[in-house]
């Protein structure tokens, strides 16, 4: 058998081709499976009732989980050949961040509807957008594979936030914005800042390769 | 030239792992030869643009890598195959060696003659719709290879290509470094005396971050004539014999 007739021509355009197997090598058919299944046990789990305390915290942990998935997915297998190939893989990371990230907020969201999520949609977004940030920097420090400590420290964090508005003396500090009002504009303000230079981080420089140094 | 370094170094924290190397390559195949820690990765990885040096000369393809933009146009026109090239396993061959031919920005309307080309060069056409998965350890050197020469690379840098080979695919493989090395300036780090000897117009043997001799394998053939140089083979005395020089 030849190369030619176990390789098609193919009338896809080139960009689609890439991006198609870009999104093959991080796995993300597997992550939005990841990040479906999240969604699907916060909309089983907001059927029950909750007190106010743990009604806050359960989408957080849903979230965390969707943010560690998007960190794991900026990983890629090819370490330092792929880095200096060209130009396109800063973009090619960016659409894959943003897609994910996308597809967790309108999933988590959808799973929220018509029940009592508690700090609503807005807050929702706000968590995952900062939560996200947080898990691609751990990825650009320490590591895809390790994305989700960062995500998982501040879920910690945020936890211990709102567990202080019941038992004071309260955090307030904007930066653990679990624990602000959704309609807070500090707190969105820092989830939404941690979440861009994460993914300018992610995009630029990449989840860390444990084999080699980093790039210029 | 292709390649052109003054006084090049790099340094890992106190480690200096390429010491003031200066090193001019055109078109040909050239063999870095060294002891384990002789910087001979470093120096690849700063030939590649992964890593910048930390002091000293360097032009690639007549271009500065230290310009973004330049650093850009080398990229396109270089292959490099690193020691531990890694694999996503559900990829088929063709679309791995596709995967880097796009990102390379070959030119759309030759990249399915550029993937065959490649593959077919690398002895890997009855694979083509092999997973990466069900390869063997020689057969991911080669497609590791391929993607290394899908663009054509006028530099193409290959650091110990022939680990996991058996004796019949490196003799294929000198052949084809031959044939690349007729256009390309190919830099090929190794342990194994003999691929030098069989494929490389030139030698370059690093010790400790240094470059300690630069000229052709006959020339390092003679350095270990008539001495007690350690070794089976002429090359392999005259490899010990610069090392003990170097050393002494």
């Amino acid at each position: 058998m030849t190369v030619g007739t176990a390789y098609p021509e193919t009338t896809v355009p080139a960009l689609l081709r890439l991006a198609r197997l870009h999104l093959t090598s991080r796995r993300v058919p597997a992550a939005l499976a990841a990040i479906v299944a999240c969604a699907v046990v916060l909309r089983i789990a907001l059927h029950w009732r909750w007190n106010a305390y743990g009604a806050f915290q359960l989408p957080l942990i849903f979230e965390a989980g969707c943010a560690a998935v998007i960190a794991t997915a900026s990983t890629g297998p090819f370490g330092e050949p792929e880095r200096v190939a060209g130009r396109w893989l800063p973009l090619l990371r960016l659409a894959t961040t943003l897609t994910l990230t996308a597809v967790a907020a309108g999933a988590l969201a959808a799973a929220g509807l018509g029940t009592d999520l508690a700090g609503g949609t807005g807050g929702l977004l706000r968590n995952l957008a900062g939560l996200t940030g947080i898990a691609l920097l751990c990825a650009v420090f320490f590591g895809g594979a390790l994305g989700w400590t960062g995500s998982t420290a501040y879920l910690v964090i945020a936890t211990y936030g709102l567990y202080t508005q019941w038992h004071g003396p309260a955090l307030t500090t904007p930066w653990i914005w679990p624990a602000r009002p959704s309609a807070d504009i500090g707190a969105a303000l820092c989830a939404g800042l941690v979440f861009l230079v994460g993914v300018a981080a992610i995009a630029f420089r990449g989840a860390r390769d444990a084999s080699s140094d980093r790039d210029t | 030239m292709n390649v052109v370094t003054a006084d090049l170094t790099r340094r890992f924290g106190r480690t200096v792992a390429v010491a003031g190397v200066t090193l001019d390559a055109g078109p040909g195949v050239v063999g870095l030869l060294g002891p384990n820690g002789a910087g001979k990765t470093s120096l690849l990885r700063v030939l590649a643009t992964v890593i910048p040096p930390s002091s000293g000369r360097i032009r690639l393809l007549g271009q500065d890598p230290g310009s973004y933009r330049q650093r850009r146009q080398i990229r396109r026109r270089l292959g490099y195959v690193p020691q531990n090239l890694g694999f996503y396993p559900g990829f088929t061959v063709v679309e791995f060696v596709e995967y880097f031919a796009l990102l390379k920005e070959v030119p759309p309307a030759v990249v399915h003659r550029a993937v065959a080309s490649a593959v077919e060069r690398v002895d890997l056409g009855d694979k083509a719709k092999a997973k990466l998965r069900t390869l063997s350890g020689g057969m991911l050197r080669r497609v590791g290879i391929a993607q290394a020469i899908v663009n054509e690379p006028e530099l193409l840098l290959l650091d110990e290509p022939t680990a996991g080979l058996d004796p019949e695919q490196r003799v294929a493989f000198r052949a084809l470094l031959r044939d690349l090395g007729q256009r390309a300036t190919v830099i090929v780090s190794t342990h194994l005396v003999e691929d030098v000897g069989a494929a490389c117009g030139r030698v370059s043997l690093m010790d400790k971050g240094r470059i300690v001799f630069q000229g052709t394998p006959d020339e390092l053939t003679a350095r270990g004539e008539g001495t007690a140089a350690a070794g089976d083979a002429p090359l392999e005395r005259g490899y010990s014999a610069v090392l003990a020089a170097a050393r002494s």
